[in-house]
């Protein structure tokens, strides 16, 4: 509440000096009533953190947590089936974009109005988390004893589990077989090509298609591209005592690459990249038709293909060599299942969250939308429910198993402003502003300040 | 004037009052403050409060999840060196330098044309100032977003003639000519006021313009401009203010990041981003005020200027 008394104390004082005129005794009565309902009101804006317990006993739980349509149905589905065991306690969606996720979620929890039960993703979670703004769920009535190793442990940290993992991902390139065939060009073998398959296939589909279609989308708008090219080379995003794993060169030869793609219009101009990066899901060149390969999460198969209205493919990324094994990829946990530290009622939200990990009922609701079940015992259980997209999420992050580089260190702290310095950089160089040696010093710089800050 | 005259006349009336006048104004000053008392609790609640708060945690590093900290002048200090807040001031001056004079020249003439009796009046008034009520909506930043794209509508008129044309909001070099575009083009507000400005101008000075040979170029300098100095003032500090808050354009135009390359990173965005984009409100907080400083210096220099150009007739 610190942060609202103090406009009320304001208001007196302000009021005092208007005192001070001859008006005397009214105006100060009149201004000790404008203070009062002003503590009255900021009280009132306050009241969201206050536990929200309607008159007949049950306890309101607030879940929020970013995404599309069809995660939307899903997810309000498994509310549904949480609340039909539950009669007593009742889960109220806040849900929205990506982009306006975090402002808000920084907002509520300044104001302390955060909601209980949060989706988060690894960028963010030790930003939150050693700033005490996570629930540690390890105290609490979650079981983990199902959980694959490597997608729990992503939710431990110093703080404790603040973070329970929703699904199992991997970085992805997507491909559409019907812009591949418009051309007249076969889709590539991913169990064995290289970057340079990636230019000279991409370069082939953009020349034999129609204006405006090209054959691969632009890297550089996020970093999960930027962390696989690093792995591949030996280096990493971050080191696991949280600082950056790489040097300005590194990068600068990723964009150097990038460069060549676009000089062989293997990818978009540089206005249609900047374009693209503001489009939804649903309107992204490779849903539209206008890409043939695309950056994609595997989760998000499905989704896209729902919105393209047709099958896509999984790829492996390129790798430097030809053999898969040196792709480097790693399982990444989609987004976390987290509690606000300062949740009312940790109880009932660690039910709900231990309710989205291991029932059943939830599994055949939420599917493959945030990737794969790390409950083994649910992945097993839903599988005759997939879908077919859903079918080939699961089958892809089974086949890459054996060739899986090691776990790459967390974000750490302050790795949530990364995506953006990355994006605007790549910008600078697509546009010709900076030379890539320039960019890649100037953008090292800033990430270093970002998350040492 | 004439609002100001008449309360001087009732406070010098005031100081002879009887006592039973006292009571009745008394009572009158209740209901008043009555009345005023929502006003008031918005005053203090959501301006003059959440202001000294911001005041305070611009001395502090302020990350929205702890407690702030006081950190002294340590914000402003890093201010001096952020390469990116300069690059956001220089775009932040040149649409106001920029958009605001040619604005309002547009609007001037537009309210010009429209002051010379056109049939159907009230319709065009209403027309030119649809812009202004929809321009700073997110709808029509939306719309502008797809009329200027790569594969847009002006691309596309463009093409008729043989002309490739860039991406016009996607390129740095021209992103933030659009922005100011769509600005200029809701020029609605000031040509309303111009138009009721123009108005006001008695006609016997025409006339008598007229009369003595006076050329309509003439009429304009000696006598449009002189007799709308105020009208005109008046626009250039509202616009000028307005200008330097700008936010919402730049912000769905560019997606929320101020780009391609910083090329549309508004003061105001840059204060966003770094406030709930990258947790660090003591800084934002720092910027704020700052910004204040700069729009106060500006009008400030716009009044004391004003000496020296703006006419009163009274």
């Amino acid at each position: 509440m610190p942060l609202f008394s103090r406009p009320a104390s304001a208001a007196r004082r302000g009021a005092a000096e208007a005192t001070s005129a001859r008006a005397g005794r009214r105006l100060r009565r009149a201004g000790a009533v404008a203070a009062a309902a002003a503590v009255v009101l900021a009280l009132s804006a306050c009241g969201g953190g206050a536990a929200p317990q309607s008159a007949d006993g049950k306890v309101e739980l607030r879940f929020s947590w970013w995404g599309g349509d069809k995660r939307a149905q899903l997810t309000q589905a498994a509310i549904a089936a949480f609340e039909a065991e539950n009669p007593n306690i009742k889960i109220k969606p806040e849900f929205g974009d990506w982009s306006g996720y975090w402002d808000k979620l920084a907002t509520q929890v300044a104001a302390n109005d955060a909601p209980d039960i949060i989706q988060m993703d690894e960028k963010y979670i030790t930003e939150y988390s050693s700033r005490g703004a996570l629930l540690d769920l390890s105290k609490y009535d979650i079981d983990t004893s199902k959980f694959d190793e490597a997608a729990l442990n992503a939710g431990k940290s110093e703080d404790g589990l603040t973070g329970i993992a929703a699904g199992i991902n991997a970085a992805t390139i997507l491909a559409n077989p019907a812009v591949f065939k418009a051309a007249g060009v076969e889709l590539p073998d991913d169990s064995k090509w290289t970057w340079e398959d990636f230019e000279r296939i991409a370069a082939e589909v953009t020349a034999k298609s129609p204006k405006g279609t090209y054959g691969a989308a632009a890297y550089g708008t996020d970093e999960a591209s930027l962390g696989v090219w690093l792995r591949q080379n030996g280096k990493s995003l971050y080191t696991s005592d949280g600082k950056l794993g790489f040097e300005p060169g590194d990068i600068a030869e990723w964009w150097a690459f990038l460069k060549e793609l676009s000089e062989k219009k293997a990818v978009p101009s540089a206005s249609e990249v900047v374009e693209a990066e503001a489009a939804p899901l649903d309107q992204s060149g490779l849903a539209t038709g206008k890409n043939g390969l695309a950056f994609w999460w595997s989760n998000q198969l499905p989704a896209l293909e729902k919105a393209a209205g047709g099958e896509l493919q999984i790829l492996r990324f390129p790798s430097k060599t030809g053999t898969s094994a040196d792709a480097k990829l790693w399982y990444k946990a989609s987004q976390f299942w987290s509690a606000s530290s300062r949740t009312k009622h940790p109880e009932e939200t660690a039910k709900f969250i231990n309710f989205l990990a291991n029932n059943t009922k939830a599994g055949e609701t939420l599917l493959a939308d945030r990737g794969v079940y790390p409950n083994s015992d649910v992945r097993a259980a839903i599988e005759p429910k997939l879908t077919p997209a859903d079918i080939k999420v699961v089958k892809f992050i089974d086949q890459i198993k054996g060739e899986l580089g090691e776990a790459p260190a967390p974000p750490p702290k302050g790795a949530g402003a990364i995506q953006e310095i990355v994006k605007r950089y790549t910008s600078e160089v697509l546009f010709n502003r900076l030379s890539t040696e320039e960019a890649g010093k100037k953008a090292v710089d800033e990430m270093k300040s970002a998350i040492s800050s | 004037m004439s609002a100001i005259s008449e309360l001087s006349s009732i406070s010098r009336r005031k100081g002879k009052a009887t006592a039973e006048e006292k009571k009745a104004n008394g009572r009158d000053n209740k209901a008043a403050y009555i009345f005023l008392l929502p006003w008031l609790v918005g005053l203090v609640a959501i301006t003059i409060g959440p202001m000294l708060m911001s005041l305070y945690l611009s001395f502090t590093d302020y990350n929205l999840l702890q407690p702030p900290e006081w950190t002294g002048l340590d914000n402003f200090t890093r201010m001096l060196s952020d390469a990116r807040l300069h690059n956001s001031l220089r775009v932040t001056f040149t649409y106001v330098f920029v958009g605001v004079p040619l604005q309002l020249a547009v609007a001037l003439l537009i309210a010009l044309v429209l002051d010379k009796g056109l049939r159907g009046l009230p319709f065009y008034r209403s027309v030119f100032y649809l812009p202004s009520l929809l321009g700073g909506s997110v709808a029509v930043a939306i719309l502008w977003k797809q009329i200027f794209g790569t594969t847009g509508l002006v691309n596309q008129v463009l093409a008729m003639f043989g002309i490739q044309g860039p991406g016009w909001i996607s390129d740095p070099s021209t992103a933030l000519g659009s922005i100011i575009l769509l600005h200029v083009w809701t020029f609605g507000a000031p040509m309303i006021i111009f138009l009721a400005g123009l108005r006001q101008i008695p006609v016997m000075y025409y006339e008598a313009a007229k009369v003595d040979g006076a050329s309509t170029l003439q009429q304009f300098r000696r006598i449009t401009m002189p007799m709308l100095s105020p009208i005109i003032f008046f626009n250039l500090v509202l616009q000028i203010i307005g200008s330097f808050q700008s936010f919402t354009q730049a912000f769905i135009v560019s997606g929320g990041n101020g780009g391609p390359s910083d090329s549309t990173m508004f003061f105001t965005l840059y204060l966003y981003q770094k406030g709930f984009g990258q947790f660090d409100m003591g800084y934002a907080s720092a910027m704020a005020w700052f910004l204040l400083v700069i729009i106060g210096v500006f009008t400030a220099i716009n009044f004391i200027a004003s000496k020296y150009w703006v006419f009163y007739d009274d």
